[in-house]
């Protein structure tokens, strides 16, 4: 699915400075024209219409926009859309991706867990916790804490999105030493 | 929120760099440097002294390296939490590091763009509409400070984590800019007021961070004052070296950030030689509280910042000794 | 209750069962559609211009240059939709923009359509404004006199001031109670302002279609009252507007008013026949705020010999900022609601609310209680310490017992606040533990009850607060229309539950269709913790209907009578002769024989109750939820900054429905409410909001959290649907003083004024030190 520029989203004054953007996005290449500061979070949004993807503080300070790039959980409302052309981005519609369309076994403990009340927060803790468990397949409590003390969740009070990381983390070592599923 | 309109440049070698900025000063324009975009792009949300030209630094090559003995500029903070080596020669450095921010922000922000982080205040870190109804400072728009009303001089706070380390590490900030490459010992670099700020030009960028092999002799360790254990800057951080002979002090290097416009580094205080313990320690505390300086111009009250910086200063020299 | 049909669906039962929410994994995915990820076509960018002025007169506004910009299509001012507006019908002070003056700094001024946000600024640069800069009202004390008219904030306030609201209220007699008191102590507390924090900033998208329809899509708790409100400002009739609740990302009370931001997305959709979205920066969201009122109470209470209570007077001073809001309700409760869980014989209260330059204030997660209870339940501690009687045991020996009157005649019916107590003595170690901890080292309680849904409706039609109505048609799914707005707390799996239950269905039969003023029937919404019960009894009474209609087709189809038959496992048994079943299928095409889809209704309106005094009506709840928390704290003594350890909490919801829901509404409680104990502050410099961000508006991150440990009482309140009650809000008034008693069991300190940060912390262990190296000279 390529995108297509619709004017009208950057504005007429900025339609000099458009250039082409290419980027890879769960694993597709998506292309559209925007203009040089152009932030990732909007072109994911309003062109890519890659929605999951949420605003929140526009600022860095709620993780609601996170998303990987080369597998590190960022803000995608603090990065430049052209600084990311030679990159790999996921977005939470990617998870699934990977699991033949099935729900990513986080998503699953997230929602077994009560990790979502909301789910305005949900898609930038996914991204956040995915990065931790590529780095630490088994985080305690603790370690879990700081990896998402980045992200913000006004529902919750945060205890099952931790009981949603650990027991994501028990399935996922589960299934990979029982090659299960 | 968009940011402002500029025009980006994508250099991907030092050699690009500095005929881009030739170019760019020769027709006049201003510009700015962007790495991880954590302090830059907040600050160009809030239309805080944007440029019509950025130059981004994420395509450079060969910025990013990491050793006990030299740092690349465009290093993530992440990626020094994560440096084993580091780790075992600099404790403070990594400590300081793992403090920064917030994770998500650690994968962005970069050591450079750490160092050389814009000053913070109340009243210029806000929207152009907050600021516009408040009246323009100083720093940005303005011909006032609204801290310390005057018009000569910013009290906007520095509030980098990782400088006060490099002050104490002796550290030496490598520049390299269209009139050539120089080095600028850390403890020289950061001068002046909330504007200014340090002694690069603009039209150069820190490369490297050279630290000498005699620091990893010291023992470092940092502590940052914060209302949580995440997300906010230092509203006092204080960062130590020491190496005792002995049980007497051989060096002590102590460096301070979040208290005054640019990091300060104190030295030894006049406590050379002096012997390891309580009493020392409590000198150190004094003669530390002597000269902070806090303003009111980031969260908690200026008085119990400056005194976190003394019981900081303690804490730590009896930590390391 | 020996009816067959009351049979509990023990085997496959939802009812008290721990199931993932019905939207869980939708969310999980990414898939929920929120407001501002609806894109119709043709769609502007909505901006509004706000004042930078504190309080002032708009001398004029002249519109025409940003009207003249390329690719604007809309601009408009106040004077074109002059109508008031407000969420309760006695305080309608607001209008869509503002009119002949502004309020506060953050004030809706004017706004524009345009195609891009680029050009909407823009277009907000060139609007041109003549102010008149009045004297601005920034401190509450200045409210309180008597000035001209023009600095009135409002026509209407009391006596000449700009005072809102004033309630004086006396049961019992008070000042008896205080002169014959054992223990008595007069004590001011000072609470800054919170706000809700929600992570959705406000959003709306509004549509005047080619059919002169005007749908409002719109991140909103109460559908129905923005439906009135937008009929009121845009004087159209109620049948031409249609109002959508996307799925909402969180409220707490944040977005349960019409707010002007709607009003003017319809203005301009209606001016440009284009639709029109507005989406607010955080910055913006704060000055929309309706956050909890910055407020001064003075709390006095009275111990008898007895060591019973037996006076409270609470005199309430409240910031209610530029608007009314729910300010009326807010008023009384900070008075009301301190009439339980103890038993209280005499009552004295003045509530002041006033109007000031800055963002209103409004209803936040536990409206109106949670200040006085955090006064209230200190003063208590102190009673218990002076008097040497254990805090835990005075409170257990002070609780209201079950199905009785307050003296403010609530009416109480069940009450599990004894069993709140004892239970989370219990499971915290409490009594190894008071008092028997290192300096530095403390463990707090605290008690407190809330309303299980406000008895009296808002407008005073004579209509059900809550109606449900369900439909099945061939495929046997069970369609269930609702207005209660699900905003994250589980609503729509409550209803789910509800009725699959009921029905004897796997939840998966059942889809909630709760977002649309066009097909659900009326519900008032989700505040005042309303929702479970009443919209629960609504969903009960239909599913019961549509139940009646499926045994009537089961014993048409086998000829036994309908008293024998049950619904469970998919199927209509004869409870006598289990081997006669209908499948559910079948009892559902036979119902249909006559009719066609099947459709039934339920609804929910509460008995009349209280008393015959002015004000009487405030407080007045079908139930009370009752809790009880136990703290265990420490304090880092070198830089005074609080590490919280655990908590339980024990929470009576009558029933839970769901623990998982339960436990995540109680755990959310408490970080919202350990935020304004611990460190959230509304600040301001003078007129300026000092922190309209995340990063200097503080709640709390995952390592503050302490480890909650939720314990659900559950007393079955005979009136509640399978005797659930409320636990979305009272949750949140027993963890502020509970910390706060931890605190002073730690180190010795009272803490009266909020937010109790670090520094505070800190100063006062400095200040008792040398207090007591006095007391030693």
């Amino acid at each position: 699915m390529n995108g297509t520029k619709s004017s009208a989203v950057h504005g007429p004054q900025a339609t000099s400075g458009l250039r082409i953007l290419t980027l890879r996005v769960n694993g597709s290449v998506y292309r559209c024209a925007a203009a040089p500061q152009a932030l990732l979070l909007d072109i994911l949004r309003e062109e890519f219409r890659l929605v999951g993807t949420k605003r929140g503080c526009d600022m860095g300070t709620c993780g609601c926009c996170n998303v990987l790039i080369d597998g590190k959980a960022v803000p995608s409302c603090l990065v430049l859309a052209f600084d990311c052309e030679d990159k790999e981005i996921q977005t939470v519609e990617g998870l699934s991706l990977e699991e033949d369309g099935h729900l990513h076994p986080l998503q699953e403990a997230w929602a077994h867990s009560g990790g979502s009340q909301c789910g305005f927060c949900t898609p930038g803790f996914l991204m956040t916790s995915k990065e931790l468990l590529a780095c630490n397949p088994n985080p305690s409590r603790e370690e879990i804490e700081r990896a998402l003390s980045g992200n913000v969740c006004r529902c919750t009070g945060y205890q099952k999105i931790v009981d949603a990381v650990s027991l994501a983390a028990k399935n996922m070592r589960e299934w990979k030493e029982g090659g299960k599923q | 929120m968009r940011l402002p309109e500029f025009q980006l440049h994508h250099p991907t070698n030092l050699e690009d760099l500095k005929d881009l900025t030739r170019k760019l000063q020769a027709s006049g324009d201003c510009f700015d440097f962007i790495a991880g975009g954590t302090d830059v792009l907040p600050n160009y949300k809030n239309r805080l002294n944007p440029k019509t030209q950025v130059i981004s630094l994420s395509k450079v090559q060969g910025l990013d390296r990491i050793s006990p003995t030299c740092l690349g500029a465009m290093a993530r903070v992440r990626d020094l939490v994560d440096h084993e080596d580091l780790a075992r020669v600099f404790p403070g450095l990594v400590e300081a590091a793992s403090l920064v921010a917030s994770p998500i922000l650690r994968n962005l922000a970069t050591v450079g763009g750490n160092l050389l982080l814009d000053t913070r205040c109340y009243y210029f870190n806000q929207s152009e509409f907050w600021r516009a109804s408040k009246g323009y400072c100083l720093k940005a728009d303005g011909d006032a400070c609204l801290v310390v009303p005057q018009k000569e001089i910013c009290y906007a706070t520095y509030s980098g984590d990782l400088a006060p380390l490099f002050l104490v590490l002796d550290a030496e900030f490598e520049l390299h800019g269209p009139k050539g490459i120089r080095k600028v010992p850390a403890r020289e670099f950061y001068q002046f007021d909330g504007i200014r700020r340090f002694v690069k030009n603009p039209d150069e960028i820190l490369a490297f961070i050279h630290i000498p092999e005699s620091a990893q002799n010291l023992r470092t360790g940092y502590r940052k004052l914060r209302a949580r254990d995440t997300i906010e800057y230092p509203v006092m951080g204080v960062a130590m070296g020491l190496m005792t002979k002995k049980g007497k002090i051989e060096q002590l290097e102590i460096a301070l950030t979040g208290s005054e416009a640019v990091p300060l580094w104190y030295g030894d205080l006049g406590f050379g030689g002096e012997p390891v313990g309580e009493d020392t320690a409590e000198g150190i505390q004094k003669a530390l509280l002597e000269r902070v300086k806090t303003y009111k111009n980031v969260p908690f009250p200026p008085g119990y910042r400056r005194s976190m910086a003394g019981e900081f200063v303690k804490e730590l020299f009896l930590k390391l000794a | 209750m020996s009816h067959p049909h009351e049979i509990p669906n023990q085997d496959h039962g939802l009812i008290g069962k721990r199931i993932p929410l019905i939207d869980a994994f939708r969310k999980a995915a990414g898939q929920a559609i929120y407001t501002d990820d609806i894109q119709l076509p043709g769609q502007l960018v909505g901006k509004i211009l706000r004042s930078p002025h504190p309080h002032a007169k708009i001398l004029s506004i002249d519109t025409s240059r940003a009207e003249s910009i390329p690719g604007v299509h809309a601009v408009v001012t106040g004077k074109e939709a002059t109508n008031h507006f407000g969420v309760l019908p006695v305080s309608q002070d607001e209008t869509a923009l503002a009119v002949d003056k502004v309020l506060f700094i953050g004030d809706n001024v004017a706004a524009v359509a345009a195609e891009s946000e680029e050009i909407a600024l823009k277009a907000l640069g060139a609007i041109q404004v003549e102010y008149e800069p009045l004297q601005a009202f920034l401190k509450m004390e200045d409210s309180l006199e008597q000035v001209p008219e023009e600095l009135r904030l409002h026509p209407k306030t009391v006596d000449g001031t700009n005072i809102h609201k004033q309630v004086e209220q006396e049961f019992g007699d008070f000042d008896e109670a205080y002169e014959k008191a054992l223990w008595k102590k007069r004590q001011t507390f000072r609470f800054i302002g919170v706000t809700h924090a929600f992570t959705e900033p406000m959003c709306t998208i509004a549509h005047f279609d080619a059919d002169e329809r005007l749908t409002l899509w719109s991140a909103t708790q109460v559908p129905h009252y923005l439906h009135r409100a937008l009929a009121k400002v845009m004087e159209m009739p109620m049948h031409k507007i249609r109002v959508i609740r996307p799925t909402v990302g969180g409220g707490f009370g944040g977005k349960s008013d019409p707010f002007p931001h709607e009003m003017v997305a319809a203005l301009l959709s209606r001016k440009c026949r284009r639709p029109v979205k507005i989406l607010f920066d955080r910055e913006e969201v704060f000055y929309s705020n309706h956050g909890r009122h910055p407020s001064k109470i003075e709390v006095a209470l009275a111990i008898d010999a007895n060591k019973k209570i037996s006076g409270l007077h609470v005199d309430a001073l409240i910031d209610g900022g530029a608007w009314g809001s729910f300010g009326v309700v807010t008023t009384y409760y900070n008075g009301v609601l301190a009439n339980g869980p103890y038993r209280l014989p005499n009552f004295r209260y003045r509530g002041r609310r006033v109007y000031s330059n800055k963002p209103p204030c409004g209803a936040m997660r536990g409206h109106g209680a949670v200040n006085t209870r955090y006064a209230y339940e200190i003063l208590l501690d102190e009673a218990a310490h002076d008097l040497g009687i254990d805090p835990a045991a005075f409170r257990r020996d002070n609780v209201l017992p079950p199905n009785t009157k307050t003296i403010n005649e609530l009416r109480i019916t069940t009450s599990g606040i004894g069993e709140c107590i004892d239970r989370a003595v219990e499971a915290s170690g409490w009594k190894e533990k008071y008092g028997k901890l290192p300096f530095g080292h403390g463990i707090g309680i605290a008690g407190g009850f809330y309303i299980s849904g406000s008895a009296l409706p808002i407008h005073w039609d004579k209509i059900p607060q809550s109606t449900v109505h369900l439909k099945v048609d061939l495929d046997g799914g069970v369609t269930i229309h609702s207005l209660a707005a699900e905003i994250g707390q589980g609503s729509d799996t409550m209803l789910a539950q509800i009725v699959a239950d009921v029905l004897g269905l796997p939840i998966h039969f059942c889809r909630v269709f709760s977002e649309d003023t066009d097909t659900a029937p009326i519900d008032l919404g989700s505040y005042s913790s309303r929702v479970t019960f009443m919209a629960g009894n609504a969903a009960r009474k239909a599913a019961e209907n549509l139940r009646h209609l499926l045994i009537q087709a089961a014993a048409d189809l086998t000829g036994y009578p309908a008293e024998v038959f049950v619904l469970r496992n998919e199927r209509v048994v004869n409870c006598t002769m289990p081997e006669i079943q209908v499948p559910y299928l079948e009892a559902v095409r036979r119902a249909m024989k006559d009719c066609g889809a099947l459709q039934t209704s339920g609804c929910y309106q509460a008995p009349p109750m209280g008393g015959k005094f002015k004000g009487a009506a405030a407080g007045l709840s079908p139930t009370y939820s009752f809790q009880a928390f136990v703290v265990e704290l420490s304090v880092d003594l070198q830089t005074g900054k609080p590490k919280l350890h655990d908590v339980w909490a024990a929470h009576d919801c009558g029933k839970a429905l769901n623990p998982l829901a339960v436990e995540g509404q109680i755990e959310g409680s408490i970080h919202m409410g350990l935020g304004q104990v611990l460190c959230e502050e509304f600040a301001y410099n003078k007129g300026n909001v000092l922190n309209p961000n995340f990063l200097d508006y503080r709640t709390l991150s995952p390592m503050e959290m302490p480890r909650v440990h939720p314990i659900l009482v559950e007393t079955c309140d005979p009136e509640g649907p399978f005797g659930a009650k409320e636990c979305g809000e009272g949750p949140l008034l027993p963890i502020l003083p509970a910390v706060s008693n931890a605190l002073f069991d730690a180190i010795g300190v009272r803490f009266y004024e909020l937010p109790i940060t670090a520094d505070r912390i800190w100063r006062a262990l400095k200040r008792k030190k040398k207090e007591e190296a006095k007391s030693l000279v």
